[in-house]
């Protein structure tokens, strides 16, 4: 036993335990108000209910499709205006204060405009996420490219390279560290903007649940929901995290 | 093999850095630039290698740009490549094939003593053997006039004794011509048959030449024993502490 808590997560995992146990027995003891603290049990319960009565798969599909969406418009065109930018002056005198004003607000503030322009379905959904990571992507790209290490331009340029080598030696490879390097805060900003958009006006997906969760007083609904929120989003942090790894190797 | 005639050199459009420089360096001869800081001794190699454009003057050579290698002190190799890929990259684009380019890493790799780190990235190595790894790089096209710009100052003083004479061995082997900035008397001598020495800057010019008699092949360490060593190491050194008096004075 003295060994097995040598091992930090298990301690860790311990202290979960015993915290979580203590939380359900103030519940059952009535030292904890359910309408605003739920126990633990009550909260497995609604997530057992949740996927047992499958009425959470159409919610998760429809926030997951927002979230991707929004992430790979967001990645291509903050990608393509970065490097216009970077590369040509005019693009950069037109888009880089529009970027910056983008930058400055709160984007969710768009939420409500976006649900007047797109509709309450999937599109207005998209466009939050959208906005949110293609002004993130814009900059990342954009100062990134105009940071490149003057030492390997000119290492590629003596060695007799040209813009083409330039290009697939240096900007590219640079590019790809950059945008990896933000690409777990591009993830979690793609799912906030899918959730805060069907939060205000929705039909469908985990941001609606949690609106009708609120609605009812169902706090138990809201733990379980955001336990799944941060369940799926730490698991494409995982698989971002793989691809940083194996893209990256040569960061060691 | 290399003339700069009445060359001109600025980092901005208005105070020449380095002023009416005129050398010559001949085919096979290792020629060594000194002087005190701010000489304008790297723009010389950066205007040679076609990196920055002269205020005046002319740089004529019998060589095309691909014949030319430099080596500058903070050299990058590129990050996301290994070891034999960084060396690599000059013959690809020069148009052999990756195979090709890759195979002739690996004997310049192991010709540097750096055999069997041919997959490392360059995260992966230390100072010097990175350093051994840029040389490659360059060496590995073969070019005929190399230049230098305190390729070695960033190492610690064993490594870079060592880095230095293995470079000396090959430059002498291969019959290459070399043009190197220092900071280090000692070292121009012990590797040089020219020693050119630059005023103090702004407006530097080529103060003196010296003449190193020591016979060749060199060892890095013992050319300084040569008897002509010291008496020259003495001239040279009054000489800069002239230049940096001057400048002094004129500051």
């Amino acid at each position: 036993m003295r060994r097995a808590l040598d091992r930090v997560w298990l301690r860790q995992l311990a202290a979960l335990i015993v915290f979580l146990a203590l939380w359900e027995g103030a519940g059952r003891a009535g030292l904890l108000n359910p309408l605003y603290v739920p126990r633990p049990l009550a909260v497995a319960a609604a997530l057992i209910e949740l996927f047992g009565s499958g009425t959470i798969w159409p919610h998760l599909a429809a926030t997951f499709s927002a979230a991707v969406a929004g992430l790979v418009l967001g990645l291509a065109v903050g990608i393509v205006l970065g490097i216009l930018a970077a590369l040509v002056p005019f693009v950069a005198e037109i888009v880089e204060p529009f970027m910056i004003l983008l930058n400055a607000v709160p984007r969710v503030v768009l939420a409500p405009l976006f649900v007047i322009w797109f509709g309450i379905d999937l599109g207005s959904k998209i466009a939050l996420a959208f906005i949110l990571v293609a002004v993130l992507i814009f900059f990342t790209v954009y100062t990134g490219i105009r940071q490149v290490d003057r030492r390997l331009v000119e290492r590629v340029v003596t060695l007799g390279g040209g813009r083409a080598a330039l290009l697939r030696e240096v900007y590219l490879p640079s590019l790809v560290a950059w945008i990896l390097g933000q690409l777990k805060v591009a993830v979690g900003f793609a799912f906030t903007g899918a959730i805060v958009g069907e939060f205000v006006a929705a039909s469908r997906g985990l941001g609606y649940l949690l609106s009708f969760a609120q609605s009812t007083y169902n706090a138990a609904l809201m733990l379980a929901l955001v336990l799944i929120i941060v369940a799926f989003v730490l698991l494409i942090f995982a698989l971002a995290g793989r691809l940083e790894r194996r893209l990256l190797r040569w960061r060691g | 093999m290399l003339r700069v005639a009445g060359l001109s050199l600025a980092y901005d459009e208005t105070t020449p850095v380095l002023e009416d420089a005129s050398l010559t360096i001949e085919a096979q001869s290792f020629v060594s630039l000194v002087g005190p800081s701010g000489s304008g001794k790297s723009s010389l190699l950066r205007a040679v290698m076609g990196l920055q454009r002269p205020l005046s003057g002319r740089i004529e050579t019998d060589l095309g740009t691909s014949e030319i290698g430099i080596l500058f002190q903070d050299d990058a190799l590129l990050p996301w490549r290994s070891a034999a890929e960084n060396v690599a990259l000059g013959l690809r684009l020069r148009g052999d094939s990756r195979a090709r380019a890759v195979a002739e890493a690996a004997t310049w790799l192991a010709r540097l003593g750096l055999g069997g780190l041919d997959d490392r990235y360059p995260r992966a190595l230390s100072g010097g053997q990175r350093k051994r790894v840029a040389l490659a790089q360059v060496l590995a096209l073969k070019p005929r006039l190399l230049l230098m710009d305190e390729p070695f100052a960033s190492l610690d003083a064993i490594t870079r004794a060592r880095v230095t004479q293995d470079l000396l061995t090959l430059v002498e082997a291969e019959h290459m011509t070399v043009l190197l900035v220092t900071h280090d008397l000692e070292e121009a001598l012990a590797l040089s048959d020219v020693v050119y020495l630059l005023s103090h800057g702004p407006r530097a010019r080529i103060s003196r030449r010296y003449e190193v008699p020591i016979p060749r092949p060199r060892d890095v360490v013992t050319a300084r024993t040569h008897p002509a060593f010291a008496p020259l190491l003495e001239a040279l050194w009054r000489d800069l502490s002239r230049e940096v008096a001057g400048e002094t004075a004129a500051a």
